[in-house]
Parts: structure tokens; sequence; C-alpha cells
């Protein structure tokens, strides 16, 4: 029975001649959504650099306009080889879904990943996010992939399925600014309250800082065994100086410990011959 | 506003007369008990010193004036309560702080010695300046009283402008550009919103009937003066400045004789590194600066010579010997600038 109703529909189907006009016209479509999606992310990524403040406001409704741009072709080529009714476009999309389950699964996973992160933002083009264990900047969403550009300059394409199997994180979420936390380690003999005062002024006079009831600032002071922690944790006003930012204040602030008689830790053992530290993953670090 | 300003029709303050009523009742307070510390805030030639003035000729002896010059250091803090005056008027507060490490001690003592003392302390700050000590250090807790000289609206400006001339001195030259689009006008609206304690100033658009009605059929027609086309387009060069806007008038006008063309607005492209703009930031929030103290902000690692060099040959920057300040004309460019760059908070 069922062969019986695929084969009524698929006689009914009114399947366009396959010439070469229509080729031509289907890849003049692909060519057009391609050049006109590149066209808009190059424009809206240019207006967002000079829009200064807003920068992230413009750029995240890019993969929203790709989207629209490649359904809008999908339709096109839809109806220029069939002209499909009700019945024909289940019976079609029938077809469809057995296409995807066989061959092009992930293909279509990630698409549906792209459409998600575009609804549901967990990260927007020029945020800096770590997904699964890569670190960088979004430069761009696309149907398919998102790419991030490292600290390295490197750019990592992350398939779009990636959001549904690892958690993502974003460090601004759509804001330009983005808080950065700055660790200096003293030894436990030096003068804790001033080295917090040099830090917190360190902080508050950096070139890149931002501060307002919406971005606040704090400096911290945590005791380990063999030396103390002080804290700053501050915004940078534009997270793609984030490294420059962290490396101004600990510079400036590390200069003015020296002048003061603050100094460095001098010896912390191995984690492992610590009773308790091995527990503190900031031992490590040193 | 200019330190000249001689105003022919006897109202020193026009413009000012709220901001002026508020600190009279504050220093009228003064004595209750309650602590009364006034803190004036205005940008760059935003009408500070007319202020000033006015309350030194109102309350003469009974204030001590101390205007700062200049970069000051801690042992430089003059011992307040050897004052015998009850009002202590500090100029110039900008010059207590300076954005470095170390930079605070001089503003900590004189806030210790603001709050320990039993005098009326009024100050004045420049806005950039003042921002930043809000939000760095809350400066705003120690000043119960905070008048915020906002910008100026073109019928106020144009009482200041015309005040200091005689009724008729001035020829408005009409060359016919009047009829030119002056649909709306832009307006800053003081708003207090909920939940803030300032007010905040807010650009808005106001629309101008008058000149839509000359739009109308020629019998409906209403004359539209000369002299409010000028006006509008010094304020929006000014963007609100007054000190700005007198400066603009006077270099406008030609043997009391002032035209539209005449009025001309100095363009400005602004392209500046993180380096630049943060010591242009600086400059503005000091209004100015000697080189040397620049150099102790800018640190060992940047190159300050050239980043004044720069600034200087793109105008935003003037040399005044070794001094450097922002030029009037550029004020209104570079703070657009340097908030659309997230260096003015």
């Amino acid at each position: 029975m069922a062969d019986a109703l695929l084969s009524n529909v698929t006689a009914e189907l009114p399947i366009r001649t396959i010439d070469a006009n229509l080729i031509l016209y289907i890849i003049f479509i692909i060519v057009v959504a391609y050049v006109l999606t590149w066209l808009l992310s190059f424009i809206l990524v240019h207006v967002s650099e000079r829009i200064g403040w807003y920068r992230t406001s413009v750029t995240m409704i890019i993969p929203l306009l790709k989207l629209l741009v490649y359904l809008v072709a999908l339709y096109y080529i839809i109806i220029a080889v069939i002209e499909p009714s009700l019945t024909q476009m289940i019976a079609f999309s029938g077809l469809f879904g057995a296409a995807i389950g066989f061959g092009l699964k992930d293909l279509f996973a990630d698409i549906v990943g792209g459409i998600v992160i575009i609804f549901e933002k967990p990260y927007q083009i020029g945020d800096k996010v770590t997904i699964g264990d890569r670190y960088g900047e979004v430069k761009d969403i696309g149907i398919r992939a998102t790419r991030i550009q490292t600290p390295a300059d490197e750019t990592v394409s992350v398939p779009n399925f990636t959001i549904f199997a690892q958690p993502v994180t974003s460090g601004n979420t759509g804001d330009l600014a983005m808080m950065i936390v700055i660790d200096l380690y003293i030894h436990p003999d030096s003068d804790a309250e001033k080295a917090m005062k040099i830090l917190k002024e360190a902080l508050v006079t950096s070139k890149y800082v931002i501060i307002s009831k919406r971005y606040p600032y704090t400096v911290l002071l945590e005791d380990f065994p063999f030396y103390q922690r002080v804290r700053a944790k501050g915004y940078v006003n534009d997270l793609r100086l984030e490294f420059e930012f962290k490396s101004e204040v600990t510079r400036r602030a590390w200069a003015e410990f020296r002048k003061a008689g603050i100094r460095p830790p001098s010896f912390v053992p191995p984690a492992g011959q610590i009773s308790g530290a091995s527990e503190d993953p900031d031992a490590e670090l040193l | 506003m200019a330190d000249d300003q001689t105003a022919v029709s006897g109202n020193p303050v026009i413009g000012l007369e709220k901001e002026l009523q508020q600190i009279t009742e504050a220093i009228g307070r003064f004595g209750s008990g309650v602590p009364e510390h006034i803190a004036i805030v205005a940008e760059p030639l935003g009408g500070r010193t007319t202020l000033v003035s006015e309350i030194r000729r109102r309350h003469g002896e009974k204030v001590h004036y101390l205007p700062l010059e200049f970069v000051i250091s801690p042992s430089h803090l003059p011992d307040f309560s050897s004052i015998p005056e009850e009002i202590i008027l500090i100029d110039n507060c900008r010059f207590l702080a300076t954005r470095m490490i170390g930079g605070f001690d001089v503003l900590d003592a004189f806030l210790h010695a603001q709050i320990s003392s039993k005098k009326l302390f009024i100050t004045t700050w420049n806005a950039f300046s003042w921002q930043y000590l809000s939000a760095v250090m809350n400066i705003d807790a120690y000043f119960p009283t905070i008048i915020t000289i906002g910008r100026m609206d073109t019928p106020v400006l144009k009482q200041v402008i015309l005040s200091r001339h005689r009724p008729g001195e001035i020829r408005f030259l009409d060359e016919g550009a009047a009829e030119r689009s002056m649909f709306y006008s832009l307006i800053h609206k003081k708003v207090h919103l909920p939940l803030m304690a300032n007010e905040i100033f807010i650009p808005w658009i106001k629309l101008n009937f008058t000149v839509m009605l000359r739009r109308l059929p020629r019998k409906k027609r209403i004359q539209v003066s000369i002299e409010d086309v000028i006006f509008e387009k010094i304020n929006r060069i000014a963007r609100g400045n007054p000190g700005v806007a007198i400066l603009l008038w006077e270099s406008s006008l030609k043997e009391h004789t002032i035209s539209l063309a005449a009025i001309t607005e100095t363009p400005y492209t602004i392209d500046l590194d993180t380096n630049e703009s943060f010591i242009l930031t600086i400059i503005l929030s000091m209004k100015s600066l000697h080189e040397k103290d620049l150099a102790a902000i800018a640190g060992s690692e940047m190159n300050i010579r050239r980043v004044l060099y720069r600034l200087v040959q793109q105008g935003l920057v003037r040399d005044e010997a070794g001094y450097y300040s922002v030029p009037p004309f550029a004020l209104g460019p570079v703070i657009e600038y340097l908030k659309k760059t997230r260096r003015l908070w």
C-alpha cells in the first residue's frame, strides 16, 4: 500500500526537465546567495568596527541574515525544480529525512546547531569563548561551523553541533567589556595591605580599564602556605585587549612592589609534598 | 565660560540661576551641624568660572579662595584648620589626583581633612575628572550637594552672548541662507531617573514649529529671525558648551556684524591608538597639564614625546610652553570620539 501511495505521489510530482538552463539557474542562485552573505558580513563587520561601543550589537544580526538568505535561496531552488503540493512536500520531507539519516547526519546536526546558536545566543560574533578546549574570539558563525580566532592568531573551525555535546563559556556575552582576573603572588612576609593598595591603583589607572557601577572592580587577598595571592578583578574596555591589560597591570604593579620592598615568594615545594596543597589548583601554577 | 565676561544686562549668571540658587541654599543651611560640602562639576569652558566669580562676589568676606594651578604633592596641601574664613572655595580640584599609582594620596588626604573639618568646602571639578574619580573612589559620597552644569540650550545661549553687547549693537547679516533646515533643534533636557541619585542630561529633539509654518503658503508664513538661525548654528557647533560658543561668536564677529557664512566649523578626523587616546583623555580631564606630569602618568613603557607629537599634529592638543590642553574648538569632537571608544565612561 505504501508503495502504491509513493508511486502515486511521485507520478504526480511535476519535476521539470533537468537541462543546462536549470543547472545554470541553480548555480546562479547559490552564487548569489554566497556573495550576498559574504557582502552582508563584510559590510556589517566593517560598520561594527567603526561603531565603537555597540560593536557586538551589530555583529549579532549577521548569522540571522545569513540563515535568511540561505533559506530564501533554498526555496527558490526547490520551486525551480518542482512545484510541490502539500502531499508532495510531506513525501519529499520523508525522503529528505531518510537522506539525512543515512549520509548527511553530521552536516544537518551542524546546521541545526547553527540555528540554535542564532536563536539561543550562547555566544555571538565578537565574544571571547571557550568551546571544548579551544579559547578565542568568535569571528564568524556560519551555517555549519563557528570560526574562532585563538590568541595565537590561529583560526579554528568548531562544528556547530559541538554546543550540544560540550559546555560553552562566553567571557562577555555580547558585551565589549570583559572581566579579567589578575593574580600576583607575594612572599608571606611582605606588606600585604600595601600590595593590595598598589595593585588596586595599578588596576584603576590602567589605560585599558573601564569602571562604573556596571563594571565594578575589586582587589582580594588570600593566604596560602608559602605565599599570599593578591587578586584583582576588573573589566577591560575592549576584550581584544585582554592580554595587554593583564600584562600592563602586572608589570606596573610589580615595578611598584619592588620599590615598596614587596618580594615574590622565594620557594614553593612541589604540590605533592605539601599536605592539603595538592587540592589547590593554583599551587600548580607556580 | 570666558573669564572676562562682562554682562551689560546686569545678570552675570544667565542660564546658571538654578545652580546658583542651589549653592546659595546649601550655604544657607551651613551651620546647622550637618556637613554641606558642595561640588561644582562642569565640562571645560562649561561655566564653572562664572559661578565661582559670583559666589566670591556674593560671599566675599566669608570665602577663602584657593585656586589650584598644577598637580600638587601631599606636602603642599594647606592646613585648612588655620584658615580663618568659614567657607573654603577650592577651584580646579582635578589637580588633587593624577591617574597613576600613588596618584590618589593627595585626594585621600584632602577628603580626610574635609570630613574632619567644621568648615564648608566648595570645590570645583572638571566633569571628566569627576566621572573618573566617582567611578574609582566613589567621591560623590563626600559631597551632599553636587551641582552639575549641563549643556546650554540656544535661547539661553543667545541671552548670554547678547548680554555682552549693547542692544542693537550687533548687525545680523541675512544672506538668504536662513531658509535652510531649522525644523528641529537639539536641546539637552535634565532628567531625574528613578533609582539614580543624580540628574542626567539627555539630548532631545525640539521641533521648530515656527519654521515649519514658514513652509506654509505665503499668506500664512511666519518670519524666522536670522538671529535665531545664527545662534542655532553656533550652539550646534559648540555642542551646548557656552565657553566654546562665546569663542566661536567672537571669532565670527567682524566689526559688530555677523553672518551665517562667517561661522565655520573646524573638521576633525580622529584616528588614535590606545596610548594616544589614553593621553588625550588625561589632558581633557585635567584641562591643562605639563609634559613632566604627563610623562609620569604615561610611565616608562610609553613614548610620550611621540604620543604628544601625534596629538599636536592632528590638532587635538596644543602646546603652550610645555603645558598641553585641548583647543576649545576640538573639545566637542574629542569628547564624542573618546565616549565612542569608551575612554570616557
